[in-house]
C-alpha cells in the first residue's frame, strides 16, 4: 500500500474521527497517521475535541424529572 | 372510573351486538388486538424511559437551564407517548426520541431565546462568525490537545454554547451521543452536506474557543520559543 498523503488524510480527519470513512479509507488514513507525526498531532487535538465534550456534558436528569413524565403519561392515559 | 369500548362501531354492525359472520369473515378484530393501553405504556416505558438522563443533557445544551430542560424533557416524553403507534419497533427508538426533542425545542424554546443570525447561519462566512482565537498562540499541537485536556468542564460547556445553535447542535449529536451524520441529518432535518459543514464549522469554532481560553490561562503556551522560527518579537 502507498501512503495516502496529508492531503487525504487532512480533508478526511473528522470523517475518520467519526467512523464516518469506508473501511479501505479508513485504513488509508490510519496508515498515514501511523507515519506522519504532522497528521497524527492533528488527529490528537480532534480526538481531545470529542473527550473534553463527552466529559463535560455528562448530566443526570433530576430525581423527580423521571416521576414527573410517568405522572403525565398515567394521566394522559386515564384521561381516554 | 368509565371504561370506553375502543370500537363501539362493531356493536352496532347488525344491531345485535355481533359481527356479521360469513364463511370468510376473519375473527373479530377485537380479539387479534392485544395491544391494551396499559401495555402500550409499560412497553413506552420500558423502552423510552431508560433515554432519560441522556435527553435531559441534550436538553441542558439546548435551552441551557436546568427548569426549561425539565419543560422540554417532560413534553418529548409526552409527545413520543402520543405518537408512538407510528414507531416501528425494531428501529432506531434513540434517533427518534432525539428527533422529537429537536422539533419540540426548535418550535418552542428557540422561538423564545432566537439568536440574530438564526436560518442564515449556513450562508455566513467563517469571519463573521467571530470570536475566533488563532491557534498559533499555542507552542504546538500536542501542546494544544493538552492544553485543552486539562481544561474544567465549564469551560467546554461555555464554548458550546457560545457557538451557533445549528452549529452546537450538530457537534453535540456527533461527539457527545455519538449519532451517525445520516441520524443527524434525520434528526435535523437536512442534507447530510450540511450536516458535515456545521460539524467542520463548529469543530473549528470551538477548538479555537477553547485554544484562545487555554492560552487566557497561560496553557500550552509555554516554552513556545524553541518552536518558533523567529523569537523576535517575543521580548
Amino acid at each position: 500500500m502507498t501512503d495516502c498523503g496529508c492531503e487525504k488524510a487532512k480533508a478526511e480527519l473528522e470523517e475518520y474521527l467519526h467512523n464516518e470513512l469506508c473501511r479501505e479509507d479508513a485504513a488509508d488514513v490510519r496508515e498515514h497517521l501511523a507515519s506522519c507525526e504532522d497528521c497524527r498531532s492533528e488527529h490528537l487535538v480532534g480526538r481531545t475535541l470529542t473527550e473534553v465534550m463527552q466529559r463535560a456534558c455528562k448530566e443526570s436528569a433530576p430525581e423527580d424529572l423521571r416521576d414527573m413524565v410517568l405522572l403525565r403519561l398515567r394521566a394522559i392515559q386515564s384521561a381516554h | 372510573m368509565q371504561l370506553l369500548l375502543e370500537r363501539p362501531s362493531t356493536l352496532q354492525a347488525n344491531g345485535l351486538g355481533l359481527p356479521v359472520m360469513t364463511s370468510d369473515t376473519p375473527l373479530p378484530s377485537t380479539v387479534q388486538e392485544t395491544t391494551e393501553p396499559a401495555d402500550k405504556r409499560d412497553l413506552f416505558e420500558e423502552q423510552a424511559l431508560p433515554f432519560i438522563d441522556q435527553l435531559y443533557a441534550a436538553a441542558m445544551r439546548m435551552t441551557r437551564n436546568p427548569s426549561d430542560a425539565q419543560d422540554l424533557v417532560q413534553e418529548t416524553f409526552v409527545k413520543a407517548f402520543a405518537a408512538f403507534k407510528q414507531f416501528e419497533q425494531g428501529t432506531n427508538l434513540k434517533a427518534w426520541l432525539y428527533r422529537i426533542l429537536t422539533n419540540t425545542f426548535i418550535n418552542t424554546y428557540r422561538k423564545k431565546q432566537r439568536e440574530p443570525y438564526q436560518g442564515t447561519i449556513d450562508e455566513l462566512e467563517d469571519w463573521q462568525l467571530g470570536g475566533a482565537v488563532s491557534t498559533t498562540a499555542m507552542a504546538s499541537r500536542s501542546a494544544e490537545a493538552e492544553a485543552i485536556d486539562h481544561l474544567p468542564d465549564s469551560a467546554v460547556k461555555d464554548a458550546l454554547q457560545a457557538i451557533p445553535e445549528d452549529f452546537r447542535l450538530a457537534v453535540y449529536f456527533a461527539d457527545v451521543e455519538g449519532f451517525s451524520y445520516q441520524e443527524i441529518a434525520e434528526i435535523m432535518k437536512t442534507p447530510i452536506g450540511t450536516v458535515m459543514s456545521r460539524l467542520h464549522r463548529g469543530r473549528r469554532l470551538l477548538r479555537d474557543l477553547l485554544s484562545g481560553y487555554a492560552a487566557e490561562r497561560g496553557l500550552g503556551t509555554g516554552q513556545a520559543a524553541s518552536q518558533k522560527k523567529s523569537g523576535s518579537t517575543k521580548k
